[in-house]
């Protein structure tokens, strides 16, 4: 990880804020804000250069626990606000963050499209298999045979495994990176954020008041740096058997990513040529040409 | 006023629409006024659908039961739309050897009804065509049962299938000649009397209100449009996403209805102009985000284009029965704005003041049409492109921006209610759009006086708004002894009616909340009747009356069977 040495950047301090936080001794979110925070310094943004979009959970308690132009908006929903943000102004960098609850059971068909639109923004899945904040409900994404709040007898339903979801969407980015690694998630925060097209970032989050299956020290055992280990990402059936199969190691890092695929934005043929945002575009319009047809 | 009117009706699918459109624009072009009111059934091919044009000496927006000349493409219009016909009324059909039945005889005796039959079959067939494009081969007969001249009609079709090519064209020319044969053949003596040409009209525009309002969204600067199909809202997404390449919108057809209505939120959240539409369920599926918007005080604009019924209910006919959902739907007290367009002239004219109002005080506004206005074709003079101002209440001076802090952006102790608005980007002090109750800067608070100031603080809006909006407009008599209260589509009837009376005044609502109750007060007081004109069952604007200031009005005329107010049928119902 590089500390930018250069003074006169923005800082981690200028996205601090004085708000106590929430989140429970332990959870992954502290070290996924810090990831993010680092993240957004080491790529010269300072807070007002930034929209970062949540969803609702305890991840989205993140929302007043640092600065930078923020949204917390409903449960499952943070996909097409961001990305109506983005198309609104895509020379401004947009991060949402959901958790699994909201992308996998309430939300989960926003994923799907934005997979497969290709919208250019970053989508941070804080992935702690299981609604936290409702006092430990099982999501799509928990274990079978884990007695939860509201499943005492763990879940009749199979599991959802997102990564062979993800991957027969044909995604552009996908990285799996862990809470307790805050070095590894900012290397990859900051490749979504630099990623082309929609970066899908699992982000496999310790829940110590109601994930007892897949821990801290559980993450910590099974995860691994597959980049550092020699995969490249630029290979789509290597990345995508690589992500699946957890069977005895999770591989971490950019599992895939190709930035030949043009994003939503560059498939907009209206939008070809145009320099101007449509933030920028805002005014009284002329529409005596659009007039002529009906007379 | 002289009126006069014709239907075509024929299974969806046969181009009914393009003999009314094209006859429509031929007779606006020789200086007639006329109004087109389309019925079809929420299928592709088949059902039971028609497009009526009444034509009149003056201004109309309304369409009559009755009909002069009724052409029916294929049976279904025989067995059912007989009776509508007017004495000495022309009917055309397709049908060969059709057997009318001994009542329709009596009928047709009765009224001195002409009964033609057009061999359409057999002429497309001695030029190998199929059987959509008869259309001409029909328009060309009604156009000589209007007594018009078959050189214009060569000119129109020239304007429409030029670009197809010599040989379609010429095809189309041998169509027109064949009718106009027919006609002189076979019903030389059988013409309606138009009513008399207004010249000045000539160059007014012939056009639906979703692509006025379509055009009135371009024009107030909207760059953003999502929507999901949804009939009756589809036909303004079709037209905003046709004129793309020309406008250079993001026009995006979202997943879902939640979808579009976060899309445009985050959009408008970002600093551009967006919008959505739908109908009552899309706008049921929206109401969460609208509440979100509440809170977060995010200006939205989204149309409700009004069905009739519950659930599908009556998917491709009108009603007004969501106004009050508009008004009460969705979770939480929020402050919003709810208004109603009338026809093709407020879709186009309110659009920028719709954008104007979410923007100046951070809030959903809701613009209700309805599948009249829709689908209705109106004339409409030339819209004043030089009347629309533009006022977004956002802070973009950099010095203004270098002073604020982030708890300016929701201060509960803003003017009206009406704190700073600075888009993300701006270089300024960072804030959080926050969904959960918040303290100034957006941070979650859950204190209990914190919770009452910003309630507070939002509500404010509401009075600051309604001091803004104008009152509702009376129309007529400035002192009526008949009072007429409604809103959205039912204007166009009312007003049609209207026009040879005397005593009646019409109170016209375009803004529905917060809503303006003083008018309507001082009216009702001196009026002896006081008549509520409403597509619902409930009568739902009286609700609100009783509601916001006591009183209501004493007769009411209400309807929710799909169709719109016809202008006879209204007349007699209001028995003045």
């Amino acid at each position: 990880m590089s500390i930018p040495l250069d003074s006169s950047g923005p800082s981690v301090n200028d996205f601090g804020c004085q708000t106590e936080c929430t989140w429970c001794d332990g959870c992954g979110d502290y070290g996924i804000m810090a990831a993010a925070k680092r993240a957004l310094v080491e790529l010269g943004l300072a807070p007002h250069e930034v929209l970062l979009c949540f969803d609702i959970g305890c991840h989205g308690n993140m929302s007043d626990k640092m600065l930078g132009y923020r949204v917390h908006g409903l449960h499952g929903r943070v996909l097409p606000f961001a990305t109506g943000a983005k198309l609104a102004n895509p020379n401004m960098p947009v991060m949402a963050f959901g958790g699994d609850g909201a992308s996998f059971s309430e939300g989960v068909n926003h994923l799907v499209h934005s997979v497969r639109s290709h919208y250019p923004i970053t989508f941070i899945l804080h992935n702690n298999a299981n609604f936290g904040l409702t006092t430990g409900q099982a999501s799509s994404l928990t274990w079978q045979n884990q007695p939860m709040n509201t499943s005492p007898n763990g879940i009749p339903e199979d599991t959802i495994r997102p990564m062979e979801f993800v991957f027969s969407l044909q995604p552009t980015f996908v990285a799996r990176t862990w809470s307790g690694d805050i070095p590894q998630m900012t290397r990859v925060f900051k490749a979504a954020l630099q990623h082309r097209g929609f970066a899908f970032v699992d982000v496999l989050q310790a829940c110590p008041t109601y994930n007892k299956f897949t821990s801290h020290e559980w993450l910590l055992e099974h995860c691994y740096d597959a980049n550092a280990e020699g995969h490249s990402p630029k290979d789509l059936e290597a990345g995508k058997k690589l992500a699946c199969d957890t069977s005895a190691k999770v591989a971490c890092g950019i599992l895939y990513q190709t930035e030949d695929i043009p994003h939503f934005y560059e498939r907009l043929i209206p939008r070809q040529n145009i320099k101007t945002t449509p933030v920028e575009e805002v005014a009284i319009t002329d529409v005596s040409d659009l007039l002529k047809e009906f007379v | 006023m002289h009126r006069v009117s014709l239907k075509v009706t024929g299974a969806q699918g046969q181009g009914i629409n393009s003999v009314g459109e094209m006859v429509a624009k031929g007779l606006k072009r020789s200086g007639h006024h006329v109004f087109g009111y389309r019925e079809y059934n929420s299928v592709i091919k088949g059902g039971h659908s028609s497009y009526q044009l009444d034509i009149a000496d003056s201004h109309i927006e309304s369409s009559e039961t009755t009909v002069n000349i009724l052409v029916c493409l294929n049976y279904e219009g025989l067995k059912r739309d007989l009776s509508t016909l007017k004495e000495g009324g022309i009917l055309l059909h397709l049908i060969p050897s059709w057997k009318f039945s001994k009542d329709d005889e009596q009928l047709f005796e009765d009224r001195k009804i002409t009964v033609l039959y057009f061999p359409m079959e057999k002429i497309l067939k001695k030029y190998n065509a199929r059987p959509i494009v008869g259309n001409v081969l029909v328009t060309s007969v009604v156009w000589g049962l209007l007594g018009r001249d078959h050189h214009n009609l060569k000119e129109m079709v020239k304007e429409q299938f030029a670009h197809k090519g010599e040989k379609i064209l010429d095809m189309n020319y041998s169509f027109i000649d064949e009718g106009r044969q027919f006609k002189d053949e076979e019903a030389a003596e059988n013409e309606l009397e138009l009513p008399a040409v207004d010249s000045k009209r000539k160059d007014d525009l012939l056009v639906t209100g979703s692509e006025a309002m379509g055009m009135g969204m371009i024009h107030a600067g909207c760059r953003l449009y999502a929507g999901y199909p949804m009939t009756p809202a589809s036909p303004l997404l079709k037209y905003i996403a046709e004129k793309q390449n020309e406008t250079h919108m993001v026009v995006k057809q979202a997943e879902d209805e939640i979808t579009a209505i976060q899309m445009v939120s985050g959009a408008m959240h970002m600093g551009t102009r967006a919008a959505t539409a739908t109908s009552g369920g899309g706008y049921d599926l929206m109401s969460e985000t609208l509440s979100l918007n509440g809170i977060i005080e995010n200006p939205s604009v989204m149309v409700l284009a009004m069905r009739q019924g519950p659930s599908t209910g009556l998917p491709t006919w009108s009603g007004q029965g969501d106004m009050l959902l508009t008004i009460f739907g969705s979770h939480g007290e929020y402050p919003r704005m709810v208004m109603a367009v009338s026809n093709a002239e407020d879709c186009f004219t309110l659009m920028p003041d719709a954008f104007n109002y979410a923007e100046k005080y951070q809030l959903p506004v809701t613009i209700l049409t309805d599948k009249h206005i829709a689908e209705g074709l109106y004339m409409q003079q030339q819209y004043d492109l030089k009347k629309a101002t533009i006022e977004r209440g956002i802070v973009t001076d950099q010095k203004e921006l270098d002073a604020l802090t982030s708890a300016d952006r929701y201060n509960p102790h803003a003017v009206g209610g009406v704190s700073p608005r600075w888009l993300p980007g701006a270089k300024a002090a960072t804030y959080c759009a926050q969904g959960d109750e918040h303290d100034a800067e957006g941070n979650v608070d859950e204190t209990g006086e914190n919770a009452t100031q910003q309630m507070d603080k939002r509500m404010k809006k509401m009075e600051t708004l309604k001091a803004e909006l104008p009152e509702p407009v009376l129309y007529g008599d400035q002192n009526p002894e008949t009072l007429i209260v409604s809103w959205g589509s039912n204007k166009s009837a009312i007003l049609d009616v209207m026009k040879d009376q005397k005593g009646v005044g019409y109170l016209h609502y375009t803004y529905l909340w917060p809503l303006h109750t003083k008018k309507f007060e001082e009216l009702s007081l001196k009026a002896k009747r006081t008549i509520l004109v409403e597509s619902t069952y409930q009568g739902q604007l009286d609700m609100l009356f009783k509601q916001e200031c006591g009183k209501g009005c004493n007769e009411q005329i209400l309807k929710y069977d799909g169709r719109p107010f016809f202008c006879d049928e209204l007349l007699s119902k209001l028995s003045l």
